[in-house]
């Protein structure tokens, strides 16, 4: 009996999967099955491919940790129309939350890759977007709001240098790093985050509570008139985004083993989501990926090569895309001859 | 020396530096007028001009207050082309996220190009002229801080001056309030733009100089000066030079008295603790035009 | 007869996806008073808009004075002499009386018989000469009416295009600005006049278009129209005095 109605389960789950798929129209199939393709394939990669010695486990692994941080700003600027300054602020604040549990021995678990310490390292930033996202976003609107997040990243970097004893002031908090193994544990670690947030970010926005979120975007006197909680909405948004950065800041901690504000709560963290989501595309699922690549190709490789001045080329880039590309990577894409192509495409098929 | 006249110390010096935050807030108010975004590389500009003030000292010898003169018009000329390279299209757009980011932009691209070129050492220009202090009551006003002070209150002069005197200052104050109906009138919005803009640049070379005799600075220091004269307009409110230097010089004096009563690390917490507390209970500012500004 | 001074050809205009106004097509001939009356959202300000250049059009012509006013800015058509008096008003509260009045005599032409300009609007509304120096946003409504409208004069048009003069005005102050309306007409300024008020708009126009949804509907003279039952009903109701005399005359 109880593996039949097992079974029951387990087919009514396949038919459900096959009938949403079938719902599903060609272009969303292929861009499903093409990101499953390369999930796997750089899945796969640390298989083959020796990471600790070459510099694209590297760069790969800080490509990841930036799109879990492009995404989180993404989802509230892109599909919520509000340009949050503070994702530096909830990355550093993750990366101290577990260093901080780590230092002072409270959870008593195993610390390093700490599932439990990962998970509180996004809480913390979630109750400080809490606190201020409510005041903020309740009161302030547009530009108003950009600035209000932007003080209190600012602030609270401040305070985490005056932290003294506590927070180790300037110098930061040192782990032990001779818990390091090898990188494939963080790439695969980065990756399956980047993941879980692009997957998190597209089931939000193709949800409820995406479409509540789109219709404060274009108007939100008209939402709020149609019964939309305003305030309850863009708050979820920032607290779901506020996560997303503190664990991203937490993975980063366990990688360089030292916590300390210049580091973490550096406008880095800050500005170089957010070209790389505005490169990408912004409000697109894929655009961050896109603009984490070509950014962190930047970063990582530029470092090498250009030294000192690889960041000159990312306020460069930043100019060149505001002036040229404004919709991104993936807006240009929409716009030549690929798109007309897809559409042509689909046209023929539907 | 009496404790009175301590805290009277700290209360001028707070003041005096508070002149800088004015400059830079002035400069910043004018740009938002036209363009309606706030300008955040406007301190890495400040430190630019001061790098050049430095410079035109050092390699020509020449006297920081004389540069004044040079640097000012040089940097309206900056601001004009800066404006007509990078914002031009965005702003005939009123893509106001847009010009945001390009500000972004530059002041990344500058404050890095600075760090190359010039590195991060702190620089400083002593000048002759400056070179004295006035010392009455038990407190002692150094000489360079108070010039500075004076300066900014002369920019501040000629600035009102320019917008309730003159035909483009009339024009730059009408598209502040109503750009479309500036059009209306046969006016080019796009020029007007770029005349403000030019003008807050301006004052940006003015700020510049002001700072390069008195204050070290480095490339890095950019950036929080920009945040820091945004507070400073916050405080003094948009819509009125005056108002936006006495908001720089309101923010000086409490972070002197921050630093003094609490410590020099915490003048920074202090700070954005104001400009959040502005934002939320006082968002037009102490001085600004009420209702103006819209919540767009 | 009359010569043509503005001509709307065909004129489509849309807002991205959104179509505002189809084929549209006009004229007001010199020293008219032209009305476009209609109900909200008909595309009356859309069209005064796209004439005064701030909107391009998707297709048609604009042509005034002989001339095809094509994707020329609102600077060139202020030169050319047409000048919009926005709805709403959309005054320089800030500014003081006098310096409005100068900013509507911004462009060189303007500015050379700033003077002669200044005369004439203070004689059509003396209001304005005693309120010179103080700030904008303290006038009445109906003072800044005029001047809204006064700003426009400045300028030295040879077409007016007023976008609901009538606007949060009483009934008496309605009057009383479109009275002043008549007078600017008859010192030679022609007038193309955008109004919800229908009632009035009609009473003193010499020809008016009735629009609908980004249409023309219907067209004819101030008192044709008037006396027309379909507009009746639609727009002046039962109550409304439609009683027009002569070239679309006035109730005293």
């Amino acid at each position: 009996m109880a593996s039949s109605r097992g079974e029951g389960i387990y087919m009514d789950l396949i038919n459900r999967l096959v009938r949403n798929l079938a719902g599903w129209g060609r272009r969303r199939l292929i861009y499903a099955a093409l990101s499953v393709v390369a999930l796997v394939f750089f899945a796969t990669i640390p298989l083959w491919l020796d990471v600790d010695e070459s510099y694209f486990g590297y760069y790969f692994f800080i490509v990841c940790i930036y799109v879990i941080c492009a995404q989180a700003w993404n989802l509230l600027a892109g599909y919520t129309g509000q340009i949050s300054l503070a994702g530096n602020a909830f990355f550093g604040l993750g990366a101290f939350t577990m260093a901080l549990l780590w230092w002072y021995d409270v959870t008593k678990t195993m610390y390093y890759f700490d599932p439990l310490l990962m998970f509180l390292a996004g809480v913390a930033p979630v109750i400080l977007a809490i606190i201020i996202g409510i005041p903020l976003l309740s009161r302030l609107r547009g530009d108003y709001f950009s600035f209000g997040t932007l003080g209190v990243a600012l602030m609270i970097e401040a305070l985490f240098l005056n932290g003294g004893s506590f927070t180790r002031g300037a110098e930061g908090i040192y782990l032990e790093s001779s818990r390091f193994v090898s990188l494939t544990n963080y790439y695969w670690l980065a990756l399956g985050l980047a993941a879980a947030a692009t997957l998190a970010v597209y089931l939000l926005v193709n949800g409820r509570i995406g479409l509540a979120l789109k219709a404060i975007r274009e108007d939100e006197v008209s939402a709020a008139s149609h019964g939309i909680n305003v305030l309850k909405y863009k708050l979820i948004a920032f607290m779901i985004s506020a996560f997303m950065a503190g664990v991203a800041g937490s993975v980063f901690g366990y990688y360089k083993f030292h916590v300390e504000p210049d580091g973490f709560f550096n406008l880095n963290w800050l500005f170089y989501p957010i070209l790389m989501v505005v490169l990408g595309g912004t409000g697109t699922i894929f655009g961050p990926w896109i603009g984490a690549f070509f950014v962190g190709a930047l970063f990582a490789y530029g470092d090498i090569y250009f030294g000192g001045y690889h960041p000159v080329f990312s306020g460069v880039l930043i100019i060149l895309v505001m002036l040229f590309m404004p919709a991104g990577i993936v807006g240009l894409g929409e716009k030549l001859s690929f798109g007309r192509v897809r559409s042509f495409l689909v046209r023929r098929t539907e | 020396m009496s404790s009175g006249s301590v805290l009277l110390q700290v209360l001028i010096n707070g003041v005096l530096f508070g002149s800088l935050y004015g400059l830079a807030a002035i400069g910043l108010s004018i740009i938002f007028g036209t363009m309606r975004i706030i300008f955040l590389a406007q301190g890495t500009m400040i430190v630019f001009f001061a790098y050049v003030c430095y410079w035109l000292a050092v390699k020509a010898g020449i006297d920081p207050y004389i540069s004044l003169v040079i640097v000012t018009p040089i940097a309206f000329v900056v601001g004009m082309g800066l404006f007509y390279a990078l914002f031009r299209r965005a702003a005939a757009l009123e893509d106001r996220n847009v010009s945001l980011l390009l500000a972004v932009g530059l002041l990344w691209l500058v404050e890095n190009l600075m760090l190359q070129f010039w590195t991060a050492n702190a620089r400083f220009v002593s000048d002759a002229v400056a070179d004295f202090n006035i010392r009455t009551h038990g407190i002692n006003i150094s000489g360079g801080k108070l010039i500075a002070l004076v300066i900014a209150i002369l920019a501040a002069l000629i600035v009102t001056l320019w917008l309730k005197r003159t035909r483009v200052g009339t024009a730059v104050r009408a598209a502040s309030e109503d750009m479309e109906s500036t059009t209306l009138m046969g006016i080019n919005s796009l020029w007007v733009s770029a005349v403000a803009f030019a003008v807050g640049l301006g004052l940006a070379g003015v700020a510049g100089v002001s700072m390069a005799s008195v204050y070290a600075f480095d490339p890095g220091y950019g950036f929080t000066f920009s945040i820091k004269a945004l507070v400073a307009l916050s405080l003094g409110g948009i819509g009125n030079v005056f108002g936006a230097l006495a908001g720089g010089l309101i923010l000086g004096l409490l972070e002197n008295l921050a630093a003094y009563y609490i410590g020099a690390g915490w003048i920074q917490v202090v700070a954005y603790a104001i400009f959040i507390l502005v934002l939320i209970f006082l968002p037009q500012g102490l001085f600004g035009r009420r209702g103006v500004v819209k919540k767009v | 007869m009359a010569s043509q001074l503005l001509e709307v050809k065909d004129l489509s205009v849309a807002y991205g996806d959104v179509r505002a106004l189809w084929d549209v097509s006009l004229e007001v001939k010199e020293g008219e008073i032209v009305a476009l009356v209609g109900s909200n959202g008909a595309g009356k300000t859309t069209l005064l808009k796209t004439i005064s250049g701030l909107i391009h059009p998707l297709k048609g012509q604009i042509v005034f004075a002989q001339e095809d006013l094509g994707k020329q800015n609102p600077k060139h058509r202020v030169d050319r002499g047409i000048v919009m008096v926005p709805e709403g008003r959309r005054l320089f509260q800030t500014l003081t009386v006098r310096e409005n009045l100068r900013m509507g005599a911004y462009l060189p032409k303007a500015r050379a018989s700033f003077d002669a300009s200044l005369e004439r609007v203070y004689d059509l509304f003396p209001i304005l000469k005693e309120r010179a120096n103080g700030k904008a946003g303290l006038l009445s409504g109906g003072e800044q009416q005029m001047l809204a409208i006064g700003r426009a004069v400045m300028a030295g048009p040879r077409l007016v295009m007023i976008d609901e003069a009538s606007l949060g005005l009483s009934p008496i102050l309605t009057r009383n600005i479109f009275d002043l309306i008549v007078a600017l007409n008859e010192q030679g300024t022609t007038v193309l006049l955008v109004e919800q008020n229908v009632n009035m708009a009609l009473k003193v126009c010499h020809r008016a278009y009735v629009m609908k949804t980004g249409r023309i509907v219907m067209s004819g003279t101030g008192q044709e129209l008037a006396t027309n039952d379909e507009v009746r009903k639609a727009y002046i109701g039962s109550r409304g005095s439609t009683a027009a005399r002569g070239k679309g005359g006035r109730a005293q």
